[in-house]
């Protein structure tokens, strides 16, 4: 028996090997699939002109921080080139999708405040300076300045309050009602918003500054809550449970639900919800009545404090981000209900393994060996599982041009196999050639042909993959991987393997 | 034993229907090939495929299961002055989706509240594409296209480094992709990113059979043109006809429409690549080589 031979040929062992790592990576990391498989929603966000890669960088940070307020999970923000953001959210509701959508459209809405009064909006934003460390502070310092009539609000509100907690807000949730749980309302009305006894705790600065009703939860009614929130835009229940979100809506209030992300902290939780950046502590120098124009914010960490430094770029961000330096819009909209995208997937493999099959049976119908039809849908087989175990290692997003690719990439990869099938079986037939040599030769023709398809197919889908900025780059991909895996691993064990096979007929 | 005798009745069976061929003027198995291309070719001149919502832009709300109905759906938008298309698909397996279209400055969300309220249970799905969009995509399509078919004739030449082979070759990579817009054309399908990449997967698979006949009759082993002919086309009647069955039941088992019109522009060029390599290919190849043998 030549099986010991065969599984000790090295390309028969490369083989071998590949499929192991693969089914360990896909068990180890598991596949990540696109949205339109597992259903989402994928929006295209315009930049209205093309930027460089720091302002990009600056629109990224920006939407990201006014979308976390939304309280959807898992959102990525990723550029395209230098004029395209694609904004990524998986498994959302249709509500949740367009609240997205809102958001983007609208032009972010920024507030500096003070004591419960708004003193300036993103248009009093005059310039923001690059971030920088100040060794003698030991901070972080973001340099803006503000309008002249910002200044001279600010200097009057600010007269003698040293240490009062400044706030500023990119987009919060105005005019609205929030129903809080205990500890969140504890925790608002805490130090930690606070800062100095006479200053007023944050749940009344939001109320005045804007119209935000901050409620503690008390197992209210839903009705006592409706009652509460008459004339206000909506409600946002923020870390409570039960039933109150579906009885509030069939009274036909609208209503929001805020919980906080794994390993968030609750103080941190309370910012995201409110859109809040600080609060800052108000500095002795301002508080002279004396208005200022030049500004700065100081967040106090080490300088190789990376989180300190992070901060100050979020808060320079979000100074600006009331005037970006260019208009954002949404341009495409891709939703796919999560239903919709299980029954994809379902499909997909169910086709995929169809597919297999009837080329198996094909096989099988054309030479009638299942020592040859076999082999070829194991071979197949395992270039799926080492394509997927790539797509695995480098967390590939397994959309559905992605499989499209992998399949026809199979497609080519059993037409290969038939040259070597035929080629080797084509030598046979007429009993001519039946020394090694003539083997050899017959394979150098076939992996010829092999050689040349692969690399016009590899040619041709690499200008897609360059050039495509949309999904069926995913299509390309897989198609050069699979092509790839073909002629450089598979395809090799396949005539080792096919070899063996047919000669041991004789 | 029984096995090897029916394989051999096959192949009898094949080389009869295929002895024609073999032995048909070089010249008319240029011609027909050829005269397919021209029609194509005027098909698409006459109705070149409609560009899809990626394209051109636009809105695209779909409506999966429930029990609507394209003109139910319609005389709803139409009741509040949407300018929509309804159109309804019908799947192999039996269910059914509503595609409603309408251009990019319509409310879609007033759109999806409407068939919500009066389809409480189905599931929608949408997709948006801006004008600029959609005009990035058309670039970059056509710019992915030509680039990729400059790529693959360049790689042909390297191969081959025969004029008159490679150009062949090249031709029947054109000729396979202009054939299957035409089909596409003629059953209705959209020109939309994902068939645009399933004719640059034409090339693929067009280089991939024509290569196998030009290698089997330049470099051949066998002793004549027409047995290698017959060992060429043997095998791309294997490769051919896997290739289809798999494609065949992607169409059939799937549902979703990337892989759908994937499948089903394959399956055009594939046909198209079948005369293309083993009629028109291997006539201008055989009358090539007669050529040269008569020197």
């Amino acid at each position: 028996m030549n099986l010991k031979k065969l599984l000790l040929n090295g390309r028969v062992l490369l083989l071998i090997l590949v499929i192991v790592g693969s089914i360990l990576t896909i068990i180890a990391q598991g596949i990540t699939y696109g949205l339109d498989i597992s259903g989402g929603v994928e929006i295209t966000v315009q930049l209205e002109k093309p930027v460089d890669q720091s302002t990009m960088e600056e629109v990224r940070i920006s939407l990201e921080n006014r979308l976390n307020t939304l309280g959807v999970k898992d959102i990525t923000l990723e550029p395209w080139g230098d004029q395209i953001i694609k904004v990524r959210v998986a498994n959302v509701t249709e509500e949740e999708a367009n609240s997205i959508i809102d958001t983007i459209n609208r032009q972010g809405v920024f507030y500096a405040e003070f004591n419960g009064v708004i003193f300036a909006t993103g248009a009093d934003i005059k310039r923001v300076d690059q971030v920088g460390y100040e060794p003698r502070e030991r901070a972080w310092i973001v340099p803006f300045s503000i309008s002249k009539e910002a200044a001279e609000k600010f200097a009057q509100l600010a007269l003698g309050k040293v240490n009062y907690p400044v706030d500023i807000f990119l987009d919060p949730p105005v005019n609205s009602t929030l129903i809080v749980s205990r500890e969140i309302y504890a925790l608002m009305n805490s130090n930690e918003f606070q800062f100095v006894p006479d200053a007023k705790p944050l749940p009344q600065r939001l109320k005045e500054a804007f119209n935000i009703d901050v409620i503690p939860y008390a197992n209210q009614s839903a009705e006592e809550i409706a009652k509460l929130a008459q004339g206000k835009e909506k409600v946002i229940l923020i870390r409570v449970d039960g039933e109150l979100e579906s009885s509030l809506k069939n009274l036909g209030i609208k209503v929001e639900k805020r919980e906080p992300r794994a390993g968030e902290a609750a103080d941190e939780f309370i910012r995201r919800v409110l859109g809040l950046y600080g609060p800052y502590r108000l500095q002795e120098g301002l508080t002279t009545g004396e208005p200022h124009t030049e500004l700065a914010i100081s967040i106090g960490g080490s300088k190789e404090d990376i989180m300190a430094m992070r901060q100050a770029q979020v808060v320079s961000v979000v100074l600006r981000s009331g005037s970006l330096p260019v208009k954002v819009f949404v341009e495409g909209v891709n939703y796919i209900p999560p239903t919709l995208g299980e029954q994809f997937r379902k499909q997909v493999v169910q086709a995929g393994i169809v597919a297999l099959l009837v080329v198996g049976l094909v096989v099988y119908l054309h030479y009638r060996k299942a020592r040859i039809a076999i082999p070829v849908i194991l071979t197949s087989l395992s270039e799926v599982i080492a394509i997927l175990g790539v797509a695995a290692l480098i967390r590939w997003n397994l959309d559905l041009p992605s499989i499209a690719g992998i399949i026809a990439a199979i497609g080519t990869g059993v037409d290969q196999q038939i040259v070597i099938t035929d080629e080797l079986l084509g030598g046979r037939k007429k009993e001519k050639i039946t020394k090694r040599s003539g083997v050899l030769k017959r394979m150098g023709r076939a992996f010829f042909v092999i050689w040349a398809s692969a690399t016009t197919t590899i040619v041709a889908m690499s200008f897609l993959f360059k050039f495509f900025v949309g999904g069926l780059r995913g299509f390309a991909f897989t198609t050069i991987l699979g092509v790839l895996i073909g002629i450089l691993i598979t395809r090799p064990a396949y005539a080792e393997i096919a070899k063996v096979l047919l000669s041991e007929k004789r | 034993m029984q096995y090897i005798k029916k394989s051999i009745e096959v192949n009898t069976m094949l080389e009869n229907t295929l002895k024609k061929l073999a032995t048909a003027d070089p010249k008319k198995m240029i011609t027909y090939p050829l005269v397919v291309f021209l029609v194509a070719l005027l098909i698409l001149v006459v109705h070149f495929p409609t560009l899809g919502t990626d394209l051109k832009g636009g809105v695209v709300v779909t409506i999966h299961g429930g029990n609507a109905n394209a003109k139910d759906v319609e005389s709803l938008l139409k009741a509040e002055n949407f300018e929509v298309t309804v159109r309804e698909i019908k799947s192999i397996t039996g269910d059914t989706r509503v595609e409603i279209r309408a251009s990019t400055d319509v409310d879609v969300q007033r759109i999806i509240e409407l068939i919500k309220s009066k389809y409480p249970n189905v599931v929608i799905s949408q997709t948006q594409f801006g004008p600029s969009l959609s005009r990035t995509a058309q670039e970059q399509s056509l710019k992915a296209v030509s680039l990729a078919f400059l790529g693959m004739a360049v790689v042909v030449f390297l191969f081959f480094r025969v004029p008159l082979p490679s150009l062949t070759v090249i031709f029947s990579a054109l000729s396979d992709m202009t054939i299957a817009l035409a089909l596409m054309s003629i059953f209705g399908l959209e020109l939309t990113q994902a068939t645009i990449a399933a004719l640059l997967m034409l090339i693929g698979y067009s280089v991939d059979s024509n290569i196998l006949l030009t290698t089997k009759l330049l470099r051949r082993k066998e002793d004549t043109v027409e047995e290698a002919y017959f060992s060429a086309v043997s095998t791309g009647f294997t490769m051919s006809t896997t290739t289809l069955g798999a494609l065949a039941s992607l169409w059939v088992v799937s549902q979703a429409e990337v892989i759908d019109m994937i499948a089903a522009v394959l399956i055009f060029g594939l046909l198209a690549d079948f005369m293309n390599t083993w009629i028109f290919n291997a006539g201008v190849l055989r009358w090539y080589i007669q050529r040269g043998e008569r020197k």
